[in-house]
C-alpha cells in the first residue's frame, strides 16, 4: 500500500466518520437537533478529527523511520478506524462536540505558530554547524578583524568580513538616509494634507514601487543611475570614475524602500485619534505644530517599526547591490567607489563549483549567521526603543 | 453678577454641511463672567454652533459658515483674523477627555510653549502650576507631573484638559459636553470647577443634561432643529419658558 493510497483511504474514512457521527448524534435525540449540546455538524467534525488526527501522526512517524509499506498502511488505517469507532460511540446528545472541535482547532493554531518558530531554530542550527566547521579550518580572529577579503580557491584565502560589513552598512545607511525622510514626508502629506481623492490615487501609485522586482531596480541602477552619478557627480568632483558605486546602489535601494516607509507610516499616522488633533488645534496650534508635536510622537512606535522593516530589507538586499555597487569588497569612505555587501558575497561563494569542505565555501555560512545575528540585534534594539516610548506615554 | 459685559455676539449665523442647513439664523450674546448653557435634543446644532465660536469648523472641509460672530467688536470670520490666534483666545474642552500622549506637565505646557507665552522655565513652571490649581487638579498630580497624562482617571483627564485649555490664558472657554464621559463624582467636581472658572472667563457649555444646565449656568439657549428657539436667563427658561417647544423639551416631551 503506497502513501498516496493510504492518505486517500484516510480521507474517505474521515468523510464517512463525519456522516456517521452526525447521523448518530441526531439519532440519539430522535432527529430533534435542539436537544443536542452542539450543532449536528460539530459531531461530524469531532468524529472526522478523531479519525484523521491519530492516524496521521502515526503516518508521519512511520514515514520518517521507514517507507510506508503494506504493514504501515494497514496500521495507519486500523488506527483511523479505531478512532472513528471510538468517537462515533461518543456521539450522543451529552457529548460536548463543539468544545472538542474548538480544542482541536486551537491545536492546529498552536501547530502553525510552532512551525514558524521551529523553522527559525532549524535555520539557525544548520548555520551554526556549518559555521563551526568553518571556524575549525579558519582562525576566527582573522575572519572578524582582517580588513581584506580575497578568497582564492587554491587555498590560502584572506576572508576578512569587515569590508563586507562596511559595504552592507554603508549602502543600507545611504538607502535609509534617502528613504526614511522621503517616505515619512510623503506619508505625512498623504495622511494629513492631501484630499481623499488625491490620496486614493497617490497611495496605490506609491505602492506600485513595492511591486517592482528588485532585479528591475538593479537594471535601473546599472544603466541609468550609475552612469548618471558617474558623469555628473563623481567625475566632475574628482571622486573616481566607477559606474557602480555605493551611492548608486544606496539611492536605488532607497527608492525601493520608499513605499515600505510611506505606506506603513501613513496607516499608522491615520490611526492617531482625531480627538488628539482637535485638542491641539483647539489650543491654537497650527496644523504643522499639531503634526510635529502631537501626531508624530503618538505614531512613533509604529514609525520606528516601519523604518526597521525597511532597514532589514536594505541589509538583506542582493540584486540591487550586484548591479549597482559591483562585487568588489573594499573598505573605503568614498561613496562613489564600488563596494559590496555580505549577501552578494554569500551568493558569490556558493555559486559555481563548490567544495563544501573548503573554508572558501563554508565562509558563506559564517557570513549568513553574522548577518542574522546583526538583524536580530537591530530588531531587539527597536523593540527596546518602542517599549521605552510606550511606557512613557501609554 | 452686575458687570454683564458682552464677550461675543453672534448675528444671523448660518452653517451648512454640504447641502445640509445645520444652523439657521442664530443670534446669541455670550456674556463675560457667565456660564452660558446650550441645550437641546441630539442633532439640534448646539455643538456645531459652539464650534463656530472658535472656528473649529474650519477643519471640516464641507462646512460653510455665514453671518457674523463678533468678539470685542471684531468679526472672527474676517479674513484678517488668524483662526490659530483666535483659538488661543477661545479655548475648548471636548466631550471625551483627550490628553496628549505626553506627561501631565507637557500637556499643560503645550499651549504656552506654542504661543511663546513664557520666557523662562521657571515662568513656565509657574503657569503650569497655576493652571493645574485653577483646574482643581494640582493637589492630585503635583508629585507626578512627569507621569503620562493618559494614566489619570477619566475625571482627572478631563480636568487636565481644562487646565491645558486655561494655560493659554483664553478669554472664553468652550466646553462640548465635558461631563458626558464621566461618572457622577467626577461630574460634580467638574461642575464645581466650571462655577469657579466663571470668575475669570466667559464659559459656554453644551450639555445634554438639563439638570446640569440648571445647576451651572446663568444663561441658557435652547436649540431645536438648527434654530435657536429661546435664549434667556436660566431660571426663566426652566421656570417660565416662553416658547411651547422649550417647555416640551424641559418637561421631557420632545428630545
Amino acid at each position: 500500500m503506497t502513501a498516496v493510497s493510504t492518505l486517500l483511504m484516510l480521507g474517505i474514512l474521515a468523510t464517512l466518520g463525519f456522516v456517521l457521527g452526525r447521523r448518530r448524534a441526531l439519532a440519539s435525540v430522535q432527529g430533534d437537533s435542539r436537544r443536542l449540546h452542539s450543532l449536528p455538524h460539530y459531531y461530524g467534525w469531532a468524529v472526522a478529527i478523531w479519525t484523521v488526527l491519530p492516524a496521521s501522526v502515526l503516518f508521519l512517524a512511520w514515514q520518517t523511520v521507514a517507507p510506508l509499506g503494506n504493514a504501515g498502511g494497514f496500521a495507519v488505517l486500523a488506527l483511523a478506524l479505531g478512532g472513528l469507532v471510538w468517537a462515533w460511540l461518543r456521539s450522543s446528545a451529552t457529548f460536548r462536540a463543539r468544545n472538542a472541535v474548538e480544542r482541536a482547532v486551537m491545536g492546529l493554531l498552536i501547530l502553525a505558530s510552532s512551525i514558524a518558530i521551529a523553522t527559525t531554530a532549524g535555520i539557525v542550527l544548520s548555520m551554526l554547524f556549518e559555521t563551526r566547521n568553518f571556524f575549525s579550518q579558519y582562525d576566527w580572529t582573522r575572519f572578524f578583524f582582517s580588513t581584506t577579503w580575497s578568497p582564492r580557491f587554491q587555498g590560502d584565502s584572506d576572508l576578512g568580513f569587515l569590508p563586507l560589513l562596511w559595504g552592507t552598512l554603508y549602502i543600507s545607511f545611504i538607502a535609509l538616509l534617502f528613504a526614511v525622510p522621503t517616505g515619512l514626508f510623503a506619508a505625512i502629506y498623504l495622511s494629513e494634507y492631501a484630499g481623499p481623492r488625491l490620496r486614493a490615487i497617490a497611495k496605490p501609485l506609491i505602492e506600485v514601487l513595492a511591486g517592482i522586482p528588485t532585479i528591475v531596480y538593479g537594471l535601473f541602477a546599472l544603466i541609468t543611475v550609475g552612469p548618471l552619478l558617474r558623469d555628473y557627480f563623481a567625475q566632475p568632483l574628482g571622486l573616481g570614475n566607477s559606474g557602480s558605486s555605493v551611492m548608486t546602489a544606496g539611492l536605488v535601494m532607497g527608492i525601493m524602500l520608499i513605499p515600505f516607509v510611506s505606506s506603513l507610516s501613513d496607516d499608522i499616522i491615520s490611526q492617531v485619534p482625531q480627538s488628539l488633533r482637535d485638542g491641539s488645534l483647539g489650543l491654537g496650534a497650527t496644523k504643522s505644530e499639531t503634526i510635529r508635536q502631537v501626531v508624530l510622537p503618538a505614531a512613533l512606535p509604529g514609525i520606528v517599526g516601519a523604518v526597521l522593516l525597511a532597514a532589514s530589507r536594505a541589509i538583506g538586499e542582493t540584486m540591487i547591490v550586484v548591479l549597482g555597487a559591483g562585487a568588489a569588497a573594499k573598505l573605503d569612505l568614498n561613496p562613489f567607489e564600488a563596494m559590496t555587501t555580505i549577501t552578494v558575497k554569500i551568493v558569490g561563494q556558493l555559486t559555481g563549483d563548490t567544495d563544501f569542505a573548503a573554508p572558501e565555501t563554508l565562509v558563506a555560512f559564517a557570513l549568513g549567521l553574522t548577518l542574522f545575528a546583526f538583524t536580530l540585534c537591530l530588531n531587539v534594539l527597536a523593540l527596546i526603543i518602542v517599549r521605552k516610548y510606550r511606557e512613557q506615554y501609554e | 453678577m452686575t458687570t454683564e459685559t458682552t464677550k461675543m455676539t453672534a448675528r444671523s449665523v448660518q452653517v451648512f454641511y454640504g447641502d445640509n442647513h445645520a444652523i439657521k439664523d442664530v443670534d446669541v450674546d455670550i456674556l463675560d463672567n457667565t456660564v452660558t448653557a446650550f441645550i437641546g435634543p441630539s442633532g439640534c446644532g448646539k455643538s456645531t454652533f459652539l464650534r463656530c465660536l472658535n472656528r473649529m469648523n474650519d477643519t471640516i472641509d464641507i462646512c460653510r459658515v455665514q453671518g457674523e460672530i463678533l468678539m470685542q467688536g471684531e468679526n472672527i470670520y474676517d479674513p484678517r483674523v488668524d483662526p490659530v490666534q483666535l483659538r488661543a483666545k477661545v479655548g475648548m474642552v471636548f466631550q471625551k477627555p483627550n490628553p496628549f500622549p505626553k506627561s501631565i506637565y507637557d500637556n499643560v505646557a503645550y499651549g504656552p510653549k506654542i504661543h511663546g507665552l513664557t520666557r523662562s522655565k521657571a515662568e513656565l513652571d509657574e503657569v503650569v502650576e497655576k493652571s493645574l490649581r485653577r483646574a482643581a487638579l494640582w493637589a492630585e498630580v503635583k508629585d507626578r507631573l512627569h507621569a503620562p497624562g493618559t494614566g489619570l482617571s477619566g475625571g482627572q483627564q478631563q480636568r487636565l484638559c481644562i487646565a491645558r485649555a486655561i494655560a493659554t490664558n483664553p478669554e472664553v472657554l468652550l466646553m462640548d459636553e465635558p461631563c458626558s464621559a464621566l461618572d457622577p463624582i467626577a461630574t460634580a467636581q467638574v461642575e464645581e470647577l466650571i462655577d469657579e472658572l466663571r470668575t475669570q472667563f466667559a464659559v459656554v457649555i453644551v450639555t445634554h443634561s438639563m439638570q446640569q444646565a440648571a445647576r451651572v449656568s446663568q444663561r441658557t439657549a435652547f436649540f431645536h432643529l438648527g434654530n435657536l428657539v429661546e435664549y434667556g436667563e436660566t431660571g426663566q427658561i426652566f421656570t417660565t419658558p416662553r416658547d411651547p417647544r422649550t417647555e416640551s423639551y424641559i418637561t421631557g416631551r420632545i428630545g
